[in-house]
């Protein structure tokens, strides 16, 4: 079966067993990065920037440092751009980096304000402005409901296992496939399954044993 | 199919990766199980649960900073390969050092103060405007004084131990000698005064003491 040259940027080009390698659009951005042409970082920018932060976000424990940490990202990236060896896409390199980033960020907050307190009210709703704009399509009262779901759901992701965790998020909320997570943890595809089932697993447990009325609502 | 072998297959199951019989079989599995359909219908609400998630939306500042952070690493792409190698090594540098900073800055600020207080106690040269110049008067050359000869210039240096005890003479003038009596000075007419200890790292030091004797010859 043959590799698909010409890549949607969303869309992976990975298929079994068959390793990544470049698509024709990242190839194109590489050069214009190798070449230091001001289009293809902004090209980056557009395109790597929604899914990094979002990826970040969930990974972090503490996701206040989700930006500074998007930015050693993509610092790296732009650093690493003439060692990457175009053995795997352009999106599998950046989500390693943006992992191996949280990794050791997570492993630095432990270390260092495990203990502190923050200022702000831990119950605040830390999420973006754009994000808390009201949807004409629902009524406040399930806004609220919505709201407090989504809430639950995360603080149960952020309690489960990092590695795990790790998995769930690439898996479920990023939409990558098997062989893409296997590649980005450099990680085996059994070793991938495992984990998704593990995290799931897990993530179901957080769920089920909080004795709140809206949890049934979010696993409906 | 066993419960164990659906339950390690549920999550490729939840994600439509099984084919053909594998997948039909596990399909008659469930279909009898209770446990393991229940099992593979948490899965699945988890999965869903997580993909109707919102994606965190990056904050605006954010991709402004992006860009500053690229305009500056494209400049630099462009500099010279002799500049890039320096930045690369002072970024690598940066990185390597950056988690050992403040206990090495600490370390080396205290070493540094407990350098300085102890150097006050380094000190081996002595003033001599701090003691009375011993005098030694001869209106003619005096055997009794051998072996200091005034017959010119002559250097005395004094050997002293950590409590200012003198324990050893030599005098420039081509005679050596040593004496365990410090009292021969005293037949010699050399008067001497009480010399201080003298303290480096807090511990007594012996040192050496050069005293320079010139004949003044008078005429009548």
């Amino acid at each position: 079966m043959a590799r698909p040259l010409l890549g949607n940027p969303g869309t992976l080009s990975i298929l079994a067993g068959i390793p990544a390698g470049l698509s024709e659009e990242d190839a194109r951005i590489l050069r214009g990065l190798r070449a230091g042409i001001e289009e293809a970082y902004q090209e980056l920018i557009d395109r790597y920037e929604q899914p990094v932060y979002s990826v970040v976000y969930r990974l972090l424990d503490n996701p206040v440092d989700t930006c500074d940490v998007v930015q050693e990202v993509f610092l790296k990236v732009f650093r690493g751009v003439n060692s990457f060896r175009e053995q795997s896409s352009l999106r599998t390199w950046i989500y390693r980096i943006a992992l191996n980033e949280a990794h050791n960020h997570r492993r630095w907050f432990m270390r260092h304000c495990r203990r502190e307190i923050s200022i702000e009210n831990e119950g605040s709703d830390r999420r973006n402005p754009l994000e808390l704009a009201s949807d004409p399509g629902r009524s406040p009262f399930d806004q609220a409901l919505d709201n407090e779901n989504r809430t639950l759901i995360e603080r149960a992701l952020a309690r489960i296992n990092p590695v795990f965790r790790t998995a769930v998020v690439l898996r479920d909320i990023q939409n990558l496939s098997y062989e893409e997570i296997a590649e980005i943890l450099q990680v085996s595809l059994g070793t991938v399954k495992s984990r998704i089932l593990r995290g799931r697993e897990a993530l179901r447990r957080e769920l089920t044993q909080r004795p709140d009325p809206g949890l049934a609502e979010a696993m409906a | 199919m066993m419960c164990w072998s659906a339950k390690r297959r549920s999550a490729d199951y939840v994600d439509r990766r099984l084919r053909g019989n594998e997948r039909i079989r596990m399909a008659a599995h469930l279909a009898q199980c209770d446990s393991c359909s229940q099992h593979v219908e948490d899965l699945a609400s988890v999965r869903t649960t997580l993909r109707d998630l919102r994606e965190p939306v990056a904050p605006s500042p954010l991709r402004t900073e992006l860009l500053v952070i690229a305009s500056r690493e494209r400049r630099l792409s462009r500099s010279s390969a002799l500049e890039r190698l320096w930045s690369r090594w002072r970024f690598r540098l940066h990185e390597m050092m950056r988690p050992i900073t403040i206990p090495a800055t600490g370390g080396l600020l205290s070493s540094l103060v407990l350098f300085a207080a102890l150097a006050l106690t380094i000190s081996t040269t002595t003033r001599a405007v701090a003691y009375e110049v011993p005098v030694l008067y001869a209106d003619k050359i005096d055997p009794n004084l051998v072996p200091v000869e005034l017959r010119s210039s002559v250097v005395l240096t004094l050997t002293l131990d950590g409590k200012g005890r003198i324990t050893d003479y030599a005098v420039r003038d081509g005679s050596d000698s040593f004496i365990g009596d410090p009292s021969r000075l005293q037949y010699n007419n050399i008067a001497l005064p009480e010399f201080p200890t003298v303290l480096a790292m807090a511990q007594p030091v012996s040192r050496d003491i050069s005293i320079s004797f010139t004949p003044l010859v008078f005429r009548r």
